[in-house]
């Protein structure tokens, strides 16, 4: 933490905070999916239960949520990184 | 930092936040009695399970389903058509999008919910988490509509942060909540320059997603070999008929709004006139769509889809199919034809008409097939409990209470937009229009006289 952070009033820095949890929800939700996609990729392939289904679909599903995953982090971290530079 | 001069004018935008009249209580009053009337629903089929509805073999599919497909339906009102207002640079969008985005993040929870509601036992949902087949639509559905209610909601809370960070600087109340969720905004140009970015880039992801999502609520009928399911055309059929209905549900919201807040100086009769046009366009396509669907079936003539055929035009179902062309084409081309003078009630009533035959249009895709199964099962009928209609009040309450409690926390139009169009549109809109006009005789580049003569001394013997 930044001195400037540290010296900031005990509700700014629960601010803060919730602005870091806000900046990892995309990792943690969209992450979450995709992990799950993956999860359910390994069951078809160890149960050798319509694999090419499970890939194919995941080939489509997969780079969606990263592309959205990768927008989120961007702006959410862009604009919070922005808005901590000095004006 | 950029400094935000609000425009007085738009005060009233703040004032369903900082107000709380008696009208929002009587709202609060009714939309509770609806949820609670759902929820002593749904703890009726909780305790007694799916014997307490209508459902049935061979009608294992009915309101739930009829629901799931609705609501996911009426999701293309608020993201895919911002988005295309947005892409086209519309400028009579900038009071209508948040509306309608609004509209899509409540009723896709809304929509997905029937799906849960349709299983009897909820935990049974763990199973699709951990043993999951993608060989199955349904599956598929879960996928895309998880894309879609993630793109949507970051849709819609993208464009909100520099309002929400307004919230922040004007009221007191829930000041923590706002200093949260604006992340910091200070309306920066670097931070501004990401916001544009990310919003251009999610306008261009979200509509192959929102297509997509509606095409893939339609696989879940079209790749059985259920008669009149089995259809290639049922993907953009599925997708006009959403966005048919997501456009009557946003012009009732928007309306419903307008009264209640005051916004007409916002909401003008123009923007119900081009959503009108767009209703009225899109009715004449779901019409096409009807009929391609229903003429290829009939030039088929297979008899297990003439059963399901007839029992709609003139069978168990004629009531519900003839009500269905009623409401989504013989009142819409009545109403919207002329938009010019006063066109407020007409679209309106269009609207409360094509929300209804489109719920219609989706129960009359759902059950007569179940009905008339293509295996020797007996013949079913299909008849709604207390239970279903319960449920289905309670989950238009639940929809309805989001958007409610949506408008006391944020702004239901968009201020930074309306203040945008104020100050930068009108001279940007000349701008664009300017560069799409041929160039006039004084800024046009000198004629290329020389090669034209050089060409006629050629031509010369």
């Amino acid at each position: 933490m930044s001195a400037q952070a540290a010296a900031a009033p005990p509700q700014d820095r629960l601010v803060t905070f919730f602005h870091y949890v806000i900046g990892c929800t995309p990792v943690l939700f969209i992450g979450g999916i995709i992990v799950w996609v993956a999860h359910l990729i390994r069951t078809s392939l160890r149960l050798h239960d319509v694999q090419s289904a499970a890939i194919g679909i995941s080939l489509v599903a997969i780079p969606v949520f990263i592309t959205l995953m990768s927008v989120l982090l961007y702006v959410l971290w862009g604009i919070i990184r922005a808005g901590r530079e000095p004006s | 930092m950029a400094e935000f001069v609000m425009n007085p004018a738009d005060e009233v935008l703040l004032d369903p936040i900082r107000k709380t009249g008696a009208g929002f209580w009587f709202a609060l009053a009714g939309l509770l009695t609806m949820v609670g009337f759902g929820a002593v629903a749904y703890l009726t089929q909780f305790v007694n399970g799916l014997g307490a509805t209508g459902l049935h073999e061979p009608v294992s599919w009915g309101f739930y389903v009829t629901n799931f497909v609705f609501f996911i339906g009426i999701s293309h009102a608020g993201t895919l058509i911002s988005a295309i207002l947005r892409l086209s640079k519309a400028e009579w969008r900038r009071p209508v999008t948040r509306m309608a985005e609004v509209i899509t993040c409540m009723v896709l929870l809304v929509g997905g919910g029937q799906i849960l509601i349709d299983l009897g036992r909820p935990d049974r949902l763990l199973n699709v988490i951990q043993y999951g087949r993608y060989q199955s639509p349904l599956l598929w559905d879960a996928t895309s509509i998880s894309a879609y209610l993630t793109a949507s909601t970051v849709y819609l809370y993208l464009p909100m942060i520099p309002d929400i960070a307004i919230l922040r600087d004007r009221t007191t109340k829930y000041n923590f909540l706002y200093r949260v969720l604006a992340l910091g905004w200070r309306g920066t140009q670097k931070q501004q320059k990401i916001l544009n970015r990310a919003i251009t880039i999610m306008m261009v992801v979200v509509i192959p997603i929102a297509v997509s999502v509606h095409t893939v609520v339609s696989f879940v009928f079209s790749m059985t070999l259920q008669p009149m399911w089995h259809s290639t055309i049922f993907g953009p059929y599925f997708v006009v008929g959403a966005i048919f209905s997501g456009i009557g549900a946003l012009i009732i919201a928007m309306l419903i709004f307008r009264k209640a807040y005051k916004l007409e100086s916002y909401l003008k009769p123009i923007h119900f006139q081009y959503l009108g046009q767009l209703l009225l366009v899109m009715s004449l396509l779901w019409f096409y769509f009807t009929f391609a669907e229903y003429l290829t079936a009939y030039y088929g003539g297979e008899p297990e889809e003439m059963k399901v055929f007839f029992s709609k035009f003139t069978g168990d179902f004629r009531w519900e199919f003839w009500s269905m062309v009623g409401c989504n084409f013989i009142i819409p081309m009545a109403c919207l034809t002329s938009l010019k003078k006063n066109p407020i009630p007409r679209v309106l009533t269009a609207s409360i008409f094509i929300v209804i035959g489109m719920w219609l249009e989706r129960f009359i895709i759902v059950v007569p097939t179940l009905s008339n199964p293509r295996l020797p099962f007996r013949l079913g009928s299909y008849m709604p409990t207390w239970v279903e209609w319960g449920e289905f009040t309670g989950s238009l309450g639940v929809f309805a209470l989001f958007y409610l409690l949506f408008t006391k926390f944020f702004p239901v139009i968009s201020i930074w937009e309306i203040h945008e169009g104020r100050h930068e549109g009108v001279e940007e809109v000349m701008h664009r229009v300017k560069s799409y006009l041929p160039d006039d005789a004084e800024h046009a580049p000198p004629p290329q006289q020389q090669p034209v003569a050089i060409a006629a001394k050629a031509v010369v013997p």
